[in-house]
């Protein structure tokens, strides 16, 4: 438990408003959108950089795990205090502190939400590009400890393309600042090395991102399709020709009748798969390009292709993309959604694999993902209350990730190792890789504090810690 | 490829395969032996002085390419590949991978990543940062490390490679490198115009980021750079990328005095892109600084020396080519995130490379300690600071 003292210390630096204890309230800062559950002993709310690098110093005099928290959207149990602990909530810290046209820039703290920031930018013509599904909740802070991704990183690049400066507190409550406004600054690039590491090596609470001017023209387009073959086929033949589109997402059969039925968005119930095109740019550009598409869809096979007529009607399908989770939600209470990558050659047969899954294990597994650049997300649906059910979708999810490795590509493109896949990591990758970072991680965390048991395999983690706030011992 | 050591009677070793590479940086560990590492050793005058050391490591000889699949857009060499190389390469398949980075003729992919070069379309295109997607190196404890993977979108592990690039070798051994890779545009044009003054220049600039135009060059040379690839006053220089409909649009919406295409075209961006190494070539004392500013903080900059100045205008970084070391040092203003990149070797010791850093150095310095602890691996060639 964390003594009563303690709390009256943090209560201090925060305000009596500024954190939480008691069970009921505990209870909601227990999950992600993950399907891992774990509970904290304390919620904290600070406001500023300086209120953060005061608990993180509290917490390290004590011996108390710190986990940072945005919005609580991530799907690898990042935000999941394992050890118990503390969770630093940033939803006080949503402040855009700059927005700089002239210079393409944003300054932020780490609890603005994502798409937020695109607002702020819009009346002046510009965008954060990163895009996650979740961009209406999700943060920049989470999205910087994870790298996420979304459907336009494919022409885009994800968070860390995006990221030039950030300011973090390390384990010990030291604030660093990295990187700036500027570019290519001389030394390591501390900003690149940050983002990614998923709150293991320290808490971003101030992020410097690259906005981006808004394309002149838009098009969306939906190639429908009688069999998922013809769409995988349909992505590599648009890069031999050439084609990068800034979107390329594909929706399989199963997935399209749960959209459908949730957002009325025109996907059409029958078909075994349909891929969801963006192009943007120049008008001259992408007038012509559309027509490439066309020929090459067509070509693959697909029966229809449509290109949406207005902006609602793009709105539209991407509502029914980016609402695809909620809408699985409708129909199974449970579910668990994988991130493997394979290369974009491999997408077909990887399909072809994930239906096999599905019939040994006797669950369905709906498909919509990333084609473009190969990134899958095999939605295994379960229900928690049947004993083994859980188990039988883990068990699936890992064959499933094991063959993405198997086909040279990884076991998460854009929602992080945290503790569902950490255990994975040793088939990815080598022991020295793993020593490596865990040697980085004790670096920059020699007790093992800042968000415990996640990314390193256990065994290669911190070495076995006394928790002294459980009063037992725990091994990562 | 003539390689050209730092001090060719010393001992080299130039390792064929990744295991004699591992070998002979645990050897060097445990007979406590400084290291000169590089590739073909074409940037020798680039970053801190080249420290006293025992044995020249070149990854030269690591030249293979492992893995090609055009379909898939990624590449995986080894670091020994020359650039000029890999770039012929992807050229025959429709492909490219565009870091433009200065010395292309002679670096090695490895030299290209560890000094972090890069060139005129990193506007649109970015640089290493963004194009790597996986990368192997070998540190002094003989570990073989591994970041990323050969998928253009990946998560899993910390981005090592992050560290890697830009380092200067200062930390471990670059073996292998992953790259994602473009197919080349449908057509490409370059458009040259020429201003009176710089504020004029950056105007044509302002209007240009904004419009709905995004070109994959935006460079911006001074009198002084203008004349040396043979035009004159500030000459803004704009490489669009399209189809025929759309460098159209580019030639009725940015007016300019001269439009430039294929050979022609080619001839002024290498030009451009080998200013430094030309110009060191011929000023055997000369010093280059490169100073990484804002959009609106390049005015500053450009105002502030006659000396030839190569801006890439549509990221601010600057590159000034001064006659003398001490002119160059004597330029930069404390208020600026500047490094000399290049001086003349003899002269580095006494000059403050790197003058005012940040304060995550000592970050980066405890990072250097965790792989490097003895101080062994290229001291003192991250501009003299670690």
């Amino acid at each position: 438990m964390i003594p009563a003292s303690v709390k009256r210390q943090i209560a201090a630096i925060v305000g009596p408003r500024g954190l939480l204890d008691r069970p009921e309230d505990l209870m909601l800062y227990e999950y992600d959108g993950s399907v891992d559950k774990a509970r904290p002993e304390l919620v904290v709310f600070p406001r500023t950089t300086e209120e953060v690098a005061a608990v993180v110093r509290i917490a390290a005099e004590h011996g108390i795990p710190v986990v940072g928290r945005g919005a609580g959207t991530g799907l690898s149990g990042g935000a999941i205090p394992v050890a118990g602990g503390i969770v630093l909530s940033f939803a006080r810290m949503d402040r855009i502190l700059e927005i700089d046209i002239p210079n393409e820039r944003a300054v932020v703290q780490a609890g603005v939400v994502n798409l937020d920031i695109s607002l702020a930018a819009q009346p002046y013509g510009y965008f954060y590009a990163p895009d996650p599904s979740s961009q209406k909740a999700c943060t920049i802070g989470g999205n910087v400890a994870e790298n996420a991704g979304g459907p336009h990183t494919l022409a885009y690049g994800v968070t860390t393309n995006h990221v030039l400066g950030l300011e973090a507190v390390l384990a010990d409550g030291t604030v660093v600042s990295t990187g700036g406004k500027e570019v290519d600054l001389p030394g390591y690039d501390l900003t690149g090395f940050f983002t990614g590491s998923e709150g293991t090596l320290a808490l971003v609470t101030k992020v410097i991102v690259r906005l981006v001017r808004m394309p002149e023209t838009i098009k969306t387009a939906l190639a429908i399709y009688d069999s998922t073959e013809g769409a995988g086929r349909t992505v590599s033949e648009l890069t031999a020709r050439a084609i990068i589109p800034v979107a390329l997402e594909m929706l399989d059969g199963v997935m399209l009748r749960m959209v459908e039925e949730a957002t009325h968005a025109g996907y059409p119930k029958d078909a075994a798969a349909v891929l969801l095109i963006e192009l943007e740019g120049l008008r001259e550009a992408v007038e012509e390009q559309i027509e490439h598409v066309r020929e090459v869809c067509l070509a693959c096979g697909a029966r229809e292709f449509r290109i949406a007529r207005s902006a609602q009607e793009r709105e539209l399908l991407w509502k029914g993309r980016k609402n695809a989770f909620g809408a699985v939600g409708r129909v199974s209470p449970f579910y668990y959604v994988q991130d493997g990558v394979v290369p974009r050659t491999q997408i077909a047969p990887t399909l072809r694999f994930i239906g096999q899954v599905a019939e040994k294990y006797g669950l369905e597994i709906s498909n919509i993902f990333h084609a473009g650049d190969g990134n899958l997300h095999p939605i295994i649906l379960f229900d928690a209350r049947k004993p083994g059910d859980l188990d039988k979708a883990r068990a699936a999810g890992e064959e499933i990730l094991e063959y993405c490795i198997a086909a040279g590509g990884s076991i998460t493109g854009e929602h992080g190792v945290g503790m569902e896949k950490k255990e994975l990591m040793p088939k990815l990758f080598s022991d020295d890789t793993l020593e490596t970072i865990r040697d980085l991680k004790k670096l920059f965390d020699p007790a093992c504090l800042l968000n415990p048991g996640k990314l390193l395999p256990t065994g290669k983690g911190c070495l076995e810690i006394r928790h002294p706030a459980l009063g037992r011992d725990l091994v990562f | 490829m003539g390689i050209a050591y730092p001090v060719p009677e010393m001992q080299i070793v130039q390792p064929q395969t990744v295991e004699q590479l591992r070998e002979a940086l645990v050897e060097a560990q445990r007979s406590g032996r400084r290291i000169t590492l590089g590739g073909a050793f074409s940037k020798r005058r680039m970053g801190g002085p080249v420290a006293p050391s025992e044995v020249i490591i070149s990854t030269a000889s690591l030249d293979r390419v492992l893995q090609y699949e055009p379909r898939d857009l990624t590449l995986s060499v080894e670091a020994g590949m020359p650039y000029a190389e890999l770039s012929r390469l992807l050229d025959q398949h429709g492909q490219m991978l565009p870091l433009d980075p200065p010395f292309a003729e002679a670096a090695t992919i490895g030299g290209v990543l560890a000094a972090n070069t890069s060139g005129p379309r990193r506007r649109l295109y970015g640089t290493a940062r963004d194009l790597v997607i996986g990368m192997k190196f070998v540190t002094l404890q003989g570990r073989l490390v591994e970041s990323g993977g050969m998928v253009v979108k990946n998560v899993a592990g910390l981005d090592l490679a992050k560290l890697l690039i830009g380092s200067f070798g200062t930390l471990a051994v670059i073996a292998v490198a992953n790259f994602k890779v473009l197919p080349k545009p449908p057509g490409t044009r370059t458009f040259l115009r020429n201003f009176a003054s710089h504020r004029e220049a950056l105007e044509a600039r302002d209007r240009l980021l904004a419009s709905p135009l995004q070109p994959a060059a935006v460079d911006l040379l001074n009198p002084a750079a203008a004349r040396l690839v043979g035009y004159d006053g500030w000459l803004l220089a704009v490489e669009a990328v399209g189809n025929a409909a759309a460098l159209a649009r580019y030639g009725r919406e940015f007016p300019s005095d001269f439009t430039l295409e294929s050979g022609e075209e080619a001839q002024f961006w290498r030009n451009v892109q080998n200013f430094t190494p030309c110009f060191l070539e011929r000023n055997p004392q000369a010093a280059v600084v490169r100073v990484c500013c804002t959009l609106s903080g390049i005015a500053e900059v450009a105002n502030s020396t006659e000396a030839p100045l190569v801006i890439r205008a549509g990221n601010g970084v600057c590159y000034a080519h001064f006659s003398s070391a001490d002119e160059a040092a004597a330029w930069i203003r404390p208020d600026w995130k500047a490094v000399i990149e290049f001086a003349p070797e003899e002269r580095k010791g006494e000059l403050e490379l790197w003058p005012s850093p940040g304060e995550d150095l000592a970050v980066m310095r405890r990072i250097k300690q965790n792989f490097d602890p003895d101080g062994l691996l290229n001291p003192g060639r991250l501009y003299g600071r670690i």
